[in-house]
């Protein structure tokens, strides 16, 4: 076996080495303990055993000799559980964050400090690189947690916290929300998009575009729907006045593959769905029913479909 | 001219069953025979609503985008779940089995303050419906039963259900509080003169430890629980961090809580397997000195373990490091623990009696979710793997693989004692092997759930690779448990049905409450036998062969 412990590896890597460890030392005292327990009642059964045992309480001795090995097996685990923390949570003094992720109930709202892009939900990062993420929360406590890119670690309003992310090669990691957060935590799942640098560049260029716009006559009547129903009063789109920053940013949600905090795949006719009754899709959720119009609801498909 | 005047001594004979008072002494009664009884009904009782609550939770998790409940009643049912199960259902059958045992094992008639008895049972009692009574009364509480700020607070949980939560679990911790006192003082000051301490037997050694656990782990509850109801209704900020308030601080205050409540719903059901093992071996427990003393230490380690629940909310390493060597210290004792009761069967002559049927699933369970928790205590283990499925399966190994199989080992044994009854054996043997088998199928299978990354408190899933074959097992092993409750039912309610026949001692065993009549009398003991060592009736059968004296 490899000692990861003197050689680069990734924090998750490092994690699921001590799960290993731990895993082959309970093993063996979880199999010690059965045997022992089965094997004693099959010697000492009823017919194979005296009628009257032996009453001598046990050796003391073998209960010291136990308890030293005991002791000894937890130094070990201590040991390595130190080194292990003090590498995954190694936070530098001047955190300068390269993400920031805050918990909404429930969705992610994703911020790109060096560049400004502000998005929700698809996040992305560049491969082969340690970013550092600031997490926090708007409202209760939610947990960020993608098992493939590094730890667990919860998001507390009125606090902040920061971890390492680190994707090895692209491709997209599931996570979840792991803090109970209210009526839809289980529809608060994570799905990250990881890339390779000059593509992740690609990405950032085209989020930072204004929001398009069209002369469309459908297109047109959407965008002020989208201002006359209130839609404003939550959702930012950047280039316009509306800066609200209470429900996801939607400059860019056409160019998203799925939508609602990973549930949904954002096409048409999850799209009509939501908007004619979001509380059927996702009870609970904060977006009201507006009760639109089917008129309506296809003009504001169409504005959304235009916001690549 | 005198200052005070004399109250005369109630001469009446206080109601009960027994003095002919008939159904009066099941609301007015102070003896703790009664009370003890009562307590368990009352656990029976709430095991039958939580475990269904647990089945509906398991129905509803059978199959992945499953719609059968809603995410708002999904979320009040796995709060009362827990709520119940810990506080209705582990606690009063942990601590009824206590107040009956204690003074039959020590040698009293009574317990020390036999109104305080009365009074703690009637408020967990009187906790437990009030709790029950938010579901009519606008829903039930729906933020889990830790209850975390400020999701707990009035902007995330507006119905009264989370109000409902905190006046109950006070009235219930004012029980606890009392049942701990009562149990201090009475085996403090009414053993039998000849009884020194240690020569207690391990199930009152354990619950006297206990006692002192209870006494200071409720005092931290209220104090929390009454803070955050007066941010609910008197709209202070203790736990809100958007006025000033610390959600933080609702997390130290619940588990360091939470933490000793865990021992304090296992080192009873410890002293029930250092009954049942020694008396179905044969044999004297391995090393008593070392039992006894290991409870003390985890009583004292109890209380310097509470932030590895926490390890998620970003506690700098130095805080890590203490709790996560404190928390896997507090494993090297428990597991001595374990060592005594498989030594004691060494050289035995065992009897495979219900009873030790369920402490040997217990040794091998307990063992196991012993092991699992301290995954937890291992810092980076812990930051992926909690609130996941495999803490759910963890835990549950704790709570049921120790504290229910520990019970259902005194029920099978203490219930000769109490009932003049002996529970079938054979109902018995199905019950343990369709719970048993049940138990471990729903809860092992969830540890490798945890691990393919389900978190914990979702009312669905997504269809995710091996999640649905996996979730519907575990439902599967759910319904075992439920058919081997309803044969624990039937073998309950068919053995009351039968004539008194169980002789005063059927086990053979060596402990004073089985000198005493099956029942008791009203009064247990009109003379007490002369204690010389940890088990009288064995030097009382055995006058050529006595234990060692002790005083």
């Amino acid at each position: 076996m490899v000692n990861h412990y003197f050689i680069k590896a990734t924090d998750v890597k490092l994690m699921d080495n001590l799960f290993y460890y731990f895993l082959i030392v309970a093993g063996i005292i979880f199999a010690l303990v059965t045997f022992y327990t089965l094997f004693y009642i099959f010697r000492y059964g009823v017919k194979k055993s005296i009628e009257t045992p032996s009453q001598k309480e046990g050796s003391e001795r073998v209960e010291y000799v136990l308890a030293v090995i005991a002791t000894l097996i937890t130094v070990v685990f201590v040991y390595l559980t130190i080194i292990t923390m003090d590498k995954v949570q190694d936070i530098p003094e001047n955190e300068e964050p390269f993400l920031e992720i805050t918990g909404h109930q429930w969705w992610w709202e994703a911020k790109y400090p060096e560049s400004n892009v502000i998005t929700a939900n698809q996040i992305y990062i560049p491969t082969g690189k340690k970013i550092l993420v600031k997490l926090t929360s708007a409202d209760v406590i939610h947990s960020w947690w993608v098992p493939d890119l590094g730890r667990k670690l919860d998001m507390i309003p009125g606090m902040k916290n920061y971890m390492y992310m680190y994707a090895e090669s692209p491709g997209e990691y599931l996570g979840t929300c792991s803090e109970f957060c209210g009526v839809q935590h289980a529809r608060m799942r994570i799905r990250v998009t990881a890339v390779d640098p000059a593509d992740f560049e690609v990405w950032q260029q085209q989020q930072l575009r204004p929001a398009l716009t069209s002369s469309q006559a459908l297109i047109l009547k959407g965008k002020k729907l989208f201002e006359e129903k209130t839609c404003t009063n939550c959702h930012a789109i950047n280039g316009t006045a509306y800066k609200e920053n209470i429900g996801p940013n939607l400059t860019h949600f056409a160019s998203r593959k799925r939508f609602l905090a990973d549930m949904k795949v954002n096409n048409e006719e999850n799209l009509r769905a939501w908007l004619t009754n979001p509380q059927a899709v996702k009870p609970g959720v904060k977006m009201p029913n507006f009760i639109f119009s089917e008129d309506e609801v296809d003009a504001l498909v169409a504005y959304i479909k235009n916001l690549k | 001219m005198s200052l005070f005047i004399d109250v005369p001594e109630d001469k009446e004979q206080l109601p009960s069953l027994k003095t002919g008072r008939g159904k009066l002494a099941w609301i007015a009664s102070v003896d703790h025979k009664q009370l003890g009884i009562m307590y368990l009904w009352l656990a029976l009782f709430f095991f039958v609503v939580g475990g269904l609550e647990a089945m509906l939770i398991r129905a509803q998790l059978a199959v992945p985008n499953n719609d059968l409940i809603s995410p708002e009643l999904y979320n009040q049912i796995f709060t009362m779940h827990g709520t119940t199960m810990i506080f209705l259902v582990l606690m009063p059958a942990l601590i009824g089995l206590a107040t009956y045992l204690i003074p039959l094992m020590i040698g009293a008639n009574e317990m020390a303050f036999p109104r305080l008895n009365a009074f703690s049972f009637w408020m967990t009692c009187m906790g437990g419906f009030l709790l029950y009574f938010s579901f009519f009364a606008g829903g039930a509480p729906d933020a889990g039963w830790f209850n975390y700020a400020p999701l707990s607070e009035n902007n995330y949980s507006s119905s009264p259900g989370v109000d409902y939560f905190l006046v109950g679990l006070i009235l219930t911790g004012i029980g606890s509080i009392g049942a701990g006192l009562n149990f201090v003082t009475t085996i403090l000051t009414l053993r039998s003169p000849d009884i020194k301490l240690n020569m207690l037997p391990l199930f009152v050694w354990m619950v006297f430890i206990n006692a002192f656990l209870l006494l200071a782990a409720f005092p931290l509850l209220n104090a929390g629980l009454f803070m955050m109801l007066i941010d609910r209704q008197f709209d202070a900020h203790f736990f809100i961090p958007s006025t000033g308030g610390s959600a933080i601080l609702w997390q130290h205050f619940f588990w360091a809580f939470g933490h000793p409540e865990v021992y304090i719903l296992a080192l009873p059901a410890f002293g029930i397997i250092s009954e049942v093992v020694p008396v179905f071996s044969r044999k004297p427990i391995y090393g008593y000195k070392f039992v006894a003393a290991s409870s003390v230490a985890i009583a004292l380690l109890s209380y310097s373990v509470w932030a590895h629940h926490m390890f998620a909310v970003g506690m700098s390493n130095t805080v890590n490091s203490f709790f996560a060597i404190s928390s896997m210290l507090i494993a090297i004792p428990t597991g001595l623990k374990v060592i005594n009761w498989i030594g004691t069967m060494h050289k035995g002559r065992i009897t495979l009696s219900i009873p030790m049927l369920f402490a040997i699933a217990f040794l091998i369970d307990f063992t196991f979710g012993g092991l699992s928790g301290v995954s937890f205590a291992i810092v980076p283990i812990d930051w992926q793997l909690t609130d996941t499925y495999y803490l759910v399966a963890h835990f549950h190994y704790v709570f049921l693989g120790g504290s229910l199989f520990g019970i259902f080992a005194g029920i099978y044994y203490w219930f000769p004692k109490m009932s003049g009854r002996i529970l079938s054996a054979k109902l018995g043997k199905w019950h343990f092997w369709l719970f048993v088998l049940g138990f471990n199928l729903t809860f092992f299978l969830q540890h490798i759930l945890g691990i393919l990354g389900m978190p914990r408190r979702i009312y669905t899933y997504p269809d995710l690779p091996y999640w649905k074959v996996l979730n519907i097992f575990s439902s599967i092993g759910a319904v075992l448990m439920f058919a081997g409750m309803a044969v624990f039912f039937w073998n309950i309610y068919k053995t009351l049905k039968k004539p008194r026949t169980a002789p005063a001692n059927p086990w053979d065993a060596w402990t004073l409450e089985w000198a005493t009549p099956s029942p008791p009398e009203l009064k247990n003991f009109d003379e007490i036998p002369r204690v010389h060592s940890r088990r009288p009736l064995w030097d009382l059968n055995n006058p050529d062969n006595p234990d060692k004296r002790l005083n």
